[in-house]
């Protein structure tokens, strides 16, 4: 009789990999997805406080810190966290280009 | 998403078999070698003192019997049976002082225990067990267990122990004193007339009193054996040997002959069986045997039991016996493939379900996920384009944004981003778009109005 033990073995093996990347891939994935969303945020709030500033004739240095600070999270990119605290940087600079533009 | 549930289901049915597999396959390990080319039926084993095999003799005093040992060089105690060739033993105790005690057989451990007290014994004898210092002789060939069982001789053991306890060289070559010869005729004729009217003779003195039929029909294998009992044999004269004499009488059928405690096999297949079942039993029995005084009908039992037992366990090349039907050894080799394919079934729902958002992606099969929000961005994107061409809004900041916001929104769609992002920009776009269309002067072109014409 031939021996079957590889096939209990590798067979064995695969369930355990099914089981890992099954309950682990949908978790990694929604945080890459997470992540992306974050930073597809971050970057259109940075675009806004560019184009708010290019539209503000007077100069207002808090923002610029602010936004300052949002490009440099952003250019150097990260996680989820890193998106969020570019965007949390970037929108209170749109919101004073914007109060000095409609002013 | 109904539709996938049974999916589902299948997946952990499949991994449950799979482990079910993986159970029965560990639980079939176990593989017993034991192979029998029959079935007995069970026997009883014989417990300890209900045997028989205890006498009701009575011994002197530990103090009495050490008197009687200072006494004299041979004590015989009342019931003693052990014999011996006083000239071989009496060459190797010259110039000793060499005292033996023989007691009788079949003391309980109390009488032991007073026989092995008395300290002046140089060699102790219990039945034909012989002892001395603390060593036992054991005869360990058939010449030996018959002179000790079937004449009570233990000559050859005095002759191991004596030299050894008193510090001489072994003695070489032993002389069997117990001769044996052709039983006469007047001997032989009433044995045979006994064996072919009930197929036993039962001597004068044997302690066997009837026949255990049924163990010697499972031992044989037939109904027809015959069974010769005697008493053990003086030692004194040569003792008639029944067994070729009466083999030759009755060929073909299977032949026991007892005296005493020794047990011969005559008859077919006694070259298969009887050497090999004498030593297993004598071995494994002798020194309960020699000990103890159980009666023949015991012995002869258990002797027979023992011969079944090696007739029925294959020991002799023979084929392999035939192997009832059973299901799981049938299925056994299926079962590594079964759980493979339980295995594949597993991954490959699994694999489903890891390609799931995939299969749902809109661009590729065209669901309808994120038409109201695609709807709205054209829309909204026709507006851009629409106030983009009117002088008054060409450098609106408000415009610009709008227009940034709306490629995010329609990369993060495409993106397959969740549609809350797309939702969130459009609406930063929507503000930004009315904020334009407000300093405009036309009612129309405000995002509202617009999208209200637009999407109804």
């Amino acid at each position: 009789m031939p021996s079957y033990w590889p096939v209990w073995v590798i067979g064995a093996v695969l369930l355990l990999a099914a089981g890992f990347a099954t309950t682990f891939l949908p978790r990694w994935r929604a945080r890459a997805g997470a992540r992306e969303e974050a930073w597809v945020m971050a970057r259109a709030a940075i675009e806004s406080a560019r184009v708010s500033r290019d539209a503000a004739y007077t100069p207002i240095t808090q923002a610029e810190q602010l936004l300052a600070r949002a490009e440099a999270i952003a250019a150097d990119r990260g996680g989820r966290s890193a998106a969020t605290a570019a965007a949390r940087y970037a929108r209170p600079a749109d919101e004073l280009w914007r109060a000095a533009a409609g002013a | 998403m109904r539709e996938r549930l049974p999916a589902g289901w299948v997946r952990w049915l499949l991994l449950g078999l799979a482990a079910t597999f993986v159970i029965i396959f560990l639980a079939a390990q176990y593989q017993s070698a034991n192979v029998h080319y029959g079935e007995l039926p069970e026997r009883e084993t014989i417990a300890e003192g209900s045997a028989g095999e205890l006498t009701d003799a009575t011994l002197p005093s530990v103090e009495q019997m050490t008197a009687m040992v200072a006494a004299n060089p041979v004590v015989r105690l009342d019931g003693a049976v052990a014999v011996w060739d006083a000239g071989q033993v009496a060459a190797v105790t010259a110039g000793r002082d060499v005292r033996i005690l023989v007691a009788p057989p079949g003391l309980t451990e109390e009488q032991r225990q007073q026989v092995n007290d008395v300290e002046n014994a140089t060699i102790t004898i219990i039945g034909t067990r012989v002892t001395g210092d603390m060593y036992v002789a054991v005869g360990d060939r058939a010449a030996d267990w018959r002179a000790q069982f079937g004449r009570n001789d233990v000559t050859s053991a005095l002759l191991t122990l004596i030299p050894a306890v008193t510090d001489q060289p072994d003695v070489d070559g032993y002389a069997y004193v117990g001769a044996w010869r052709a039983p006469t005729k007047s001997e032989l004729d009433p044995v045979a007339a006994d064996l072919r009217a009930t197929g036993a003779h039962l001597g004068t003195g044997a302690t066997l009193t009837s026949v255990p039929r049924r163990a010697a029909a499972e031992a044989f294998g037939t109904d027809d054996a015959l069974v010769v009992a005697l008493p053990a044999q003086p030692l004194d004269r040569p003792a008639p040997d029944y067994g070729p004499a009466l083999a030759a009488l009755f060929p073909g059928r299977p032949l026991v002959v007892m005296y005493g405690n020794w047990i011969e096999y005559h008859g077919p297949h006694a070259d298969e069986f009887a050497e090999i079942a004498s030593a297993g039993f004598y071995a494994r029995f002798g020194d309960r045997l020699s000990r103890f005084a159980y009666p023949q009908a015991n012995v002869l039992g258990v002797y027979l039991g023992r011969v079944a037992d090696i007739r029925t366990s294959g020991l002799f090349d023979k084929p392999p016996p035939y192997r009832p039907f059973d299901p799981l050894r049938v299925a056994l080799p299926a079962l590594p493939w079964l759980f493979a394919a339980c295995v594949l079934g597993f991954l490959a729902l699994s694999g489903r379900t890891l390609l799931r958002p995939a299969l749902a992606a809109p661009a590729r099969f065209g669901t309808l996920r994120g038409a109201g929000l695609r709807d709205r961005l054209a829309a909204l994107t026709a507006l851009a384009v629409e106030i983009s061409g009117l002088p008054d809004a060409r450098d609106d900041e408000a415009l610009t944004r709008a227009i940034g916001n709306l490629v995010v929104a329609r990369e993060s769609l495409d993106d397959n981003l969740p549609d809350r992002v797309a939702r969130s920009l459009l609406n930063d776009a929507h503000r930004d778009l009315d904020e334009v269309a407000r300093r405009l002067p036309y009612p129309g072109l405000r995002p509202d109005e617009y999208l209200r014409g637009r999407l109804a």
